[in-house]
């Protein structure tokens, strides 16, 4: 799984990272083109195109109808009966290109979340590192031991939750540059990852995962953990990101399915679809 | 639809570029109002408390090198306060250059002459006067609003109508902001999301040694169980819901079962506090009915782990990011700074003084969280000098006064509550601050050039508060109040046991003493005119006659009749008495709010220490400025009108103060 997430993960730094220093929108407008242009090609790849043209065409006949028959109730209700059953068999056109595109966009927008959900940490900045240990394993009686690389700082003394199984320290960044964090179980070493960045968008893994194919497709940003170390999971709690859009700042997944449409509709004549 | 040709495309495409570089760049920063050029510039920086006599010593010391600076570049002089010498007061003063009776602002408190019931003077908050109702919801279909009970025309607001732009920050007697097109931030007076003067959450095992009924704060008794509490934060009154409840935000803290550390959890936020360590700003967010929240921010102080655990919750401040009641002109001037510098105190006097007074931070605990107000209002103060380019800076300080409120006792061997060993550690408290009131001072030195008029000025001065004076005790020893049981006498506040058919004048407020008029109040016994004109001056005598047993001295200095003081249209609202108390003695606790204790005066053991209201010629406040003063005794309205002469605005004729300066003269 980490191979195929590794790679996923490539395709996309490749994409983001010449616009890591510019206005996030760039980013995400980049990333909203390229996803509009990829569900126009799911759609005509996968869609009965033909189908689709001759349901909207005949939904665009019935309204004429209704207008044009206006004064004869009967066939002004027969045609909006005839609406309703085209558009139902619309929607049924469009399921298939939905199942073909839900997986890719699902993997897409986790990988998106890595790039346009946090907001990187800085200089000065603290937070919060949060070790949850596997079942069975008490906080309380396990040996835990978190080593930082040199730049980042121990603020507070480990804050074992045994009802969680979780052990939390607040921690400072002191220097800019890579960072990771060691967390040592009985004797056995975990890396965690850590993004210390003034780049206006970068990747953030807020989570590292067990081995568990589930977990992983959610969590693809770092390998797993190994399997013999009781950890289940190691967190940062990152600050949330928000995209400013003149001083109103909105999840970023709005952003994106608003520009992938707009994208979409923008293309749909010049890739020739039928939406 | 027809699909877009290329043209179109690119015209789309340019549009939605340009949009999004808009959309994602800064927000668009509020322009001040005003032309963008004025030929001479104004900075005036308001120290609240500042007091001549300390300043002078520590000037003559070598401790302020930039007062030093500009008292020699300029003039330095007492500055004549108002009557009475409350903040609310003597800002209003300046700020429309008319004394209390062009303002209407007396006192911090005024009474509702039909139940005798003490108000505050600042603001009136109106409800929805339209709602309708769904089941358990009302909902309002016009918006209730807040006034601003001061009256007369800010100098600001005359500015704006010459065309000259200001920046107002945080003046007090300002909330709600006047309506205006400069940029205001309210200052004192400003409440907290409940609508009060600040009131802070202290989460405790151990309420023995806490009087859980204090003013200005809530006391919650909690239990750690299995290394964890869990609380309510209370909120605002719901007004959405029928019967009123308050809103409240459940909260948890995790405890380490050895080290002393916890971690909260509120929302969806955690954090981490080492015993002893302040949280930095929490936004919280109260909801009311599903379409609508409140939002507030607060500070989480982790004061004690164990043996017992200590938690004090900050009051809970108006978000300046979406500010639930109005607090700047334009709204966005809040959002701007909440922007640039994240969360910040919005409470009117936002250093906790109850939490010190009632031993739930110490002195050093209060002084931790007052730096956070100074370093807020140096980082501020630089930001507004950076980009203040003409007409006038108005920036305003609080610490300055709060500090001498609560630790004048360590500096004065003679006050009750002065304590060595504190004084050994604190004892500098109040001239540290003066020493970085004078960096602010410096600061804006460095941006004065010859067309800029710099002006450092206070309200008043500080002196000592050693004795409480029970000023309805001493009505009622007197005779001119009457009690229903005198075996009650002290227990009840809001004159819940005052025979009014038989009391003739009574105490509201700090300063102020009103007949029990005819006419007038609910239950007034004492005709207008000659009867009560002589009654007053009587009580007046008799009160500048008193002197205190234990001293020898008069705690009454003067007692102001207020007909021979004020001026204006709203004279007739003043109280009939202001009384100016005498070097160490004050009001005391009980009487502003009705409470008759059994002694005329009664040592003062709290910590708030230093006061000024007290007769004005006791406590001047101070200005400096870089020009020469040719007033021989300015007051804070000669300060209003310096203003308007400088950008060559007539005087109106409501205010009655001359310019300071004789800036004809070459």
């Amino acid at each position: 799984m980490w191979f195929f997430n590794s790679i996923f993960g490539k395709i996309f730094e490749f994409i983001f990272i010449p616009f890591s220093k510019m206005n996030p929108w760039i980013g995400m407008a980049v990333a909203s083109f390229l996803t509009g242009i990829f569900m126009l090609a799911i759609f005509r790849w996968t869609s009965n195109q033909e189908g689709i043209r001759n349901v909207k065409n005949k939904i665009k006949a019935h309204l004429l109808e209704i207008r044009l028959y206006k004064d004869n109730l009967s066939l002004s209700l027969k045609a909006q009966g005839n609406i309703l059953r085209y558009n139902l068999k619309y929607v049924g056109y469009s399921a298939k290109p939905m199942v073909f595109m839900i997986i890719p966009i699902v993997l897409i927008i986790i990988q998106l979340n890595f790039w346009f959900g946090y907001e990187s940490l800085s200089k000065g900045q603290n937070f919060i590192l949060k070790v949850k240990l596997k079942q069975g394993y008490n906080p309380l009686h396990t040996n835990i031991v978190l080593k930082p690389s040199s730049g980042i700082i121990i603020e507070t003394p480990p804050l074992r939750i045994e009802e969680e199984g979780e052990i939390d320290w607040r921690l400072a960044v002191a220097e800019e540059g890579s960072s990771n964090l060691q967390i040592l179980v009985n004797g056995q070493s975990a890396i965690k990852t850590l993004t210390v960045s003034q780049n206006s968008i970068c990747r953030i893994s807020p989570i590292k995962v067990q081995h568990n194919i589930f977990q992983e497709i959610l969590y693809p940003g770092e390998p797993p953990i190994k399997k013999d170390i009781p950890i289940q999971s190691i967190e940062i709690k990152y600050p949330q990101k928000r995209m400013n859009l003149f001083g109103w700042h909105i999840h970023w997944i709005i952003a994106y399915f608003i520009l992938s449409i707009i994208f979409g509709f923008a293309f749909k004549g010049f890739l020739k679809v039928e939406i | 639809m027809s699909p877009f040709n290329r043209r179109e495309f690119l015209k789309l495409g340019l549009t939605g570029g340009c949009l999004i570089a808009v959309g994602g760049s800064q927000d668009i920063i509020t322009r001040v109002f005003g032309k963008a050029e004025t030929p001479k510039k104004v900075i005036i920086l308001g120290l609240d408390g500042i007091d001549p006599h300390l300043l002078e010593t520590w000037m003559n010391q070598g401790k302020l090198p930039a007062f030093q600076k500009l008292r020699s570049q300029g003039d330095f002089r007492p500055l004549r306060t108002s009557i009475p010498p409350q903040s609310p007061v003597a800002w209003s003063n300046f700020i429309t250059g008319t004394n209390p009776g062009g303002h209407g602002i007396f006192d911090f408190i005024h009474r509702n002459p039909e139940n005798y019931i003490p108000i505050f003077s600042a603001a009136a908050t109106e409800g929805a006067k339209r709602t309708i109702s769904v089941g358990d919801i009302v909902l309002p279909i016009s918006g209730g609003k807040v006034n601003l009970l001061r009256k007369g025309k800010a100098f600001w607001q005359h500015l704006e109508e010459n065309n000259i732009p200001a920046t107002i920050f945080k003046i007090p007697s300002n909330y709600p902001p006047a309506v205006t097109k400069q940029r205001t931030i309210s200052g004192m007076g400003t409440p907290d999301i409940l609508g009060s003067y600040g009131i802070f959450n202290y989460y405790t095992t151990d309420t023995a040694k806490i009087n859980e009924d204090i003013g200005g704060g809530r006391i919650h008794e909690v239990y750690v169980i299995g290394n964890q509490v869990e609380a309510k934060l209370p909120g605002p009154i719901n007004s959405f819901k029928k019967d009123r409840p308050e809103a409240s935000i459940n909260f948890k803290v995790f405890i380490d079962p050895i080290h002393p550390v916890a971690k909260i959890r509120i929302h969806d936020q955690e954090f981490i506090l080492n015993e002893g360590e302040w949280s930095g700003w929490k936004r919280v967010r109260f909801s009311m009915i599903p379409t609508q929240s409140v939002s507030g921010i607060c500070m989480f102080y982790l004061k004690q782990v164990r043996p017992e655990f200590k938690l004090y919750v900050s009051p809970i401040n108006i978000d300046p990011g979406d500010a639930a009641l109005p607090i700047s002109t334009p709204k966005s001037y809040a959002e701007e700074l909440e922007k640039r510098f994240g969360a910040f105190f919005t409470k009117g006097l936002p250093a906790d003084t109850s939490a010190l007074d009632n031993d739930v931070l110490d002195d050093g605990e209060f002084l931790q969280q007052d730096d956070f107000v100074l370093k807020e209002r140096v980082d501020m103060f630089e930001y507004e000098l950076s980009r203040f380019e003409s007409g006038l800076l108005f920036y305003y300080v609080s610490s300055t006064d709060q500090r001498q409120h609560m630790f004048w006792r360590l500096i004065d061997k003679e006050h009750p509550s002065y304590d060595p060993k504190l004084a050994s550690k604190y004892g500098n408290a109040i001239e540290n601050i003066y020493i970085e009131a004078d960096k602010i001072v410096d600061k804006a030195l460095a941006k004065v050039d010859k067309d800029t008029i710099l002006m450092v000025m206070s309200d008043h001065g500080f002196t000592p508060f050693r004795y409480c004076f029970n000023l309805n005790t001493w009505l009622k020893e007197n005779g001119y109040l009457r009690l229903i049981n005198e075996w009650k006498q002290g227990q009840d506040s809001f004159f819940l046991n005052t025979d009014w058919s038989k009391t003739q004048s009574y105490a509201i407020g700090l300063n102020g003493l009103y007949i029990n008029q005819k006419g007038r109040e609910a239950e007034g016994i004492v005709p207008q005119g000659k009867t009560k004109e002589t009654l007053v001056r009587e009580i007046a005598h008799k009160l500048e006659s008193f002197k205190d047993p234990k001293t020898g001295e008069h705690p009454v200095l003067r007692a102001f009749v207020a007909k021979d003081v004020y001026t204006g249209s709203y004279a007739s609202e003043a109280p009939d008495i202001i009384l100016g108390y005498n070097r160490g003695y004050r009001v005391s606790w009980a009487s502003p709010l009705g409470r008759i204790p059994k002694n005329i005066i009664e040592p003062n053991t709290e910590k708030w220490s230093g006061d000024h209201c007290m007769a004005p010629e006791v406590i001047p406040g101070i200005v400096l400025a870089n020009r020469k003063i040719v007033l021989r005794f300015p007051a804070l309205y000669d300060l209003t009108a310096t203003i308007l002469e400088i950008f060559g605005i007539k005087k109106p004729k409501d205010m009655i103060g001359q310019s300071i300066f004789n800036l004809r003269r070459p």
